[in-house]
């Protein structure tokens, strides 16, 4: 993916979330966007899915430029995994990935099924595609959630902390899905607390802090980093993980 | 068994107090010998008022649905329509609105028909109610969904129709459900405008054969045939809604 973000400021009912921010980035498959709450990142993936409008600045993704209140075809074109699946809970997992093929995307169910059922299988969810949400687990609903986004074929997909609500075990049988996105070469950006997972897929990452970003680079950055923010933030992970 | 025994004895117990009633106020037996010769006209009133509440009800469903939309509208003028009308409806008695609307409004709208001017003024008196429940429905699909879809690419329409709207009717069943009971019995305020409903025909009939307390317990006896069903509907509604959304917030 190409992405351009040029002095991008949002304010939320007056305090600055994003604080003009910018970042120029070519051919760049994982992105992983960290940092600790609150410093903005997942606000950042939400303006890059266009589904929120931002106070001034440009964002650039692969040569579109990104505007929430026209972008229904660019929405069209971005898989969307959010924190908490989001699954619709009247419909069934297969029923939820067919819905958005047929009436959004207009296609036939015939056409769509086959694929959508080798993805399901791919994942692990075969058995479980005729359960409702509330059937599942919660590693199994993200999955069922990334099946959905994949299920578009989309020019880039959009992971918003995919494990933050599961416990250890359902994170890492999350982790592993996205994984296949790795491996599958799609596009992505993924806003995650797994340092160690980022540092794994990711070929670039981003350090967020207080609305701004503070470091960025490739994966290496995270054994040499520069800035006493980035620092303390890896500090404290580490602390936390051998605690654990 | 012990769920029947327990109902029997607390039904036991409310004909007793009828039984007072009946031993200590009535000066003669009851007889409802003179209400065989008017059954026609009894029946003809027990199927006018299902059918004034059963057209009413469709209406007001659609009245609610109106007064909903309106009060979501961006245009502020629409917004303050609904919400004058509905707090109209909610402050006001239900005969006073429907003498209103017999003696003057129908007049104005030169409405003649006795059964419409009730059928429309229960509609728009149910559909006020009826727009609170879309609405209380409505909000309770949660933020994530309408985003869900919005970022899937849904048209408005697209999001009402295939994730709000499966969503809300299954919610929205035992209240109205409780509206249609509750239509059914304001109808009978219709007697006021001489509509021929049930209470209009049994107060007629009342008043030639003098047999005022057995006139009574038919008319008690002839909305409770048509709100008990309903009544229980509602209750049955509830719980498998309740098992429902319990069931899912346990997973």
């Amino acid at each position: 993916m190409n992405l351009k973000i040029d002095k991008l400021t949002k304010k939320y009912s007056g305090k600055v979330v994003l604080d003009n921010i910018s970042l120029d980035l070519k051919e760049v498959q994982v992105l992983a966007l960290i940092g600790a709450s609150g410093s903005g990142k997942s606000t950042l993936l939400r303006l890059l899915s266009g589904l929120e409008s931002f106070d001034s600045g440009k964002i650039i993704v692969n040569g579109h430029d990104v505007d929430s209140k026209s972008d229904e075809a660019y929405r069209k074109k971005i898989g969307f995994v959010f924190q908490d699946h989001n699954l619709f809970p009247h419909l069934s997992v297969l029923e939820n990935i067919m819905l958005v093929l047929e009436k959004v995307h207009g296609m036939k169910r015939e056409e769509a099924l086959p694929d959508v059922l080798r993805v399901l299988e791919q994942f692990g969810l075969n058995e479980h595609s005729d359960k409702k949400p509330h059937q599942i687990s919660g590693g199994q609903g993200q999955r069922a959630s990334i099946v959905r986004a994949l299920s578009i074929h989309p020019e880039l997909v959009l992971l918003d902390e995919p494990t933050s609500s599961l416990d250890p075990i359902l994170t890492h049988e999350v982790l592993n899905a996205v994984k296949l996105l790795a491996e599958d070469q799609k596009d992505f950006v993924i806003v995650t607390h797994e340092i160690g997972f980022a540092k794994e897929v990711a070929d670039y990452i981003v350090f967020m802090d207080e609305g701004g970003i503070v470091e960025h680079g490739t994966k290496e950055m995270l054994s040499n980093p520069q800035s006493d923010k980035l620092k303390a933030f890896l500090n404290k992970v580490l602390t936390f993980v051998n605690e654990l | 068994m012990k769920k029947i025994t327990s109902f029997l004895v607390a039904l036991s117990l409310y004909g007793l107090l009828f039984y007072v009633v009946y031993t200590n106020a009535l000066e003669k037996d009851l007889d409802f010998t003179v209400y065989n010769e008017y059954y026609k006209v009894i029946f003809n009133g027990w199927v006018t008022t299902i059918m004034i509440s059963a057209v009413s009800l469709v209406l007001a469903l659609i009245v609610g649905l109106i007064l909903y939309l309106m009060n979501e509208s961006k245009f502020k003028v629409l917004n303050y329509l609904s919400e004058i009308h509905k707090t109209i409806i909610f402050g006001t008695p239900l005969i006073v609105i429907a003498m209103i609307a017999y003696f003057y409004i129908g007049h104005a709208f030169h409405v003649k028909s006795k059964f419409w001017v009730g059928v429309l003024t229960l509609a728009f008196y149910i559909g006020a109610y009826i727009a609170d429940i879309y609405k209380g429905a409505i909000e309770s699909i949660h933020t994530n969904q309408w985003q869900t879809a919005r970022m899937f690419g849904f048209t408005k329409y697209q999001t009402y129709r295939y994730v709000v709207f499966p969503q809300v009717i299954t919610s929205i069943l035992p209240p109205l459900a409780g509206q249609f009971a509750m239509t059914i019995k304001s109808s009978a305020l219709l007697a006021y405008m001489g509509t021929s409903e049930f209470l209009n025909s049994m107060q007629i009939v009342q008043s030639v054969s003098f047999r005022y307390p057995e006139g009574f317990l038919i008319i008690a006896v002839g909305y409770l045939i048509l709100t008990i069903p309903l009544i229980l509907l509602v209750r049955f509604l509830e719980k498998k809604l309740n098992y429902k959304v319990s069931h899912e917030f346990e997973n």
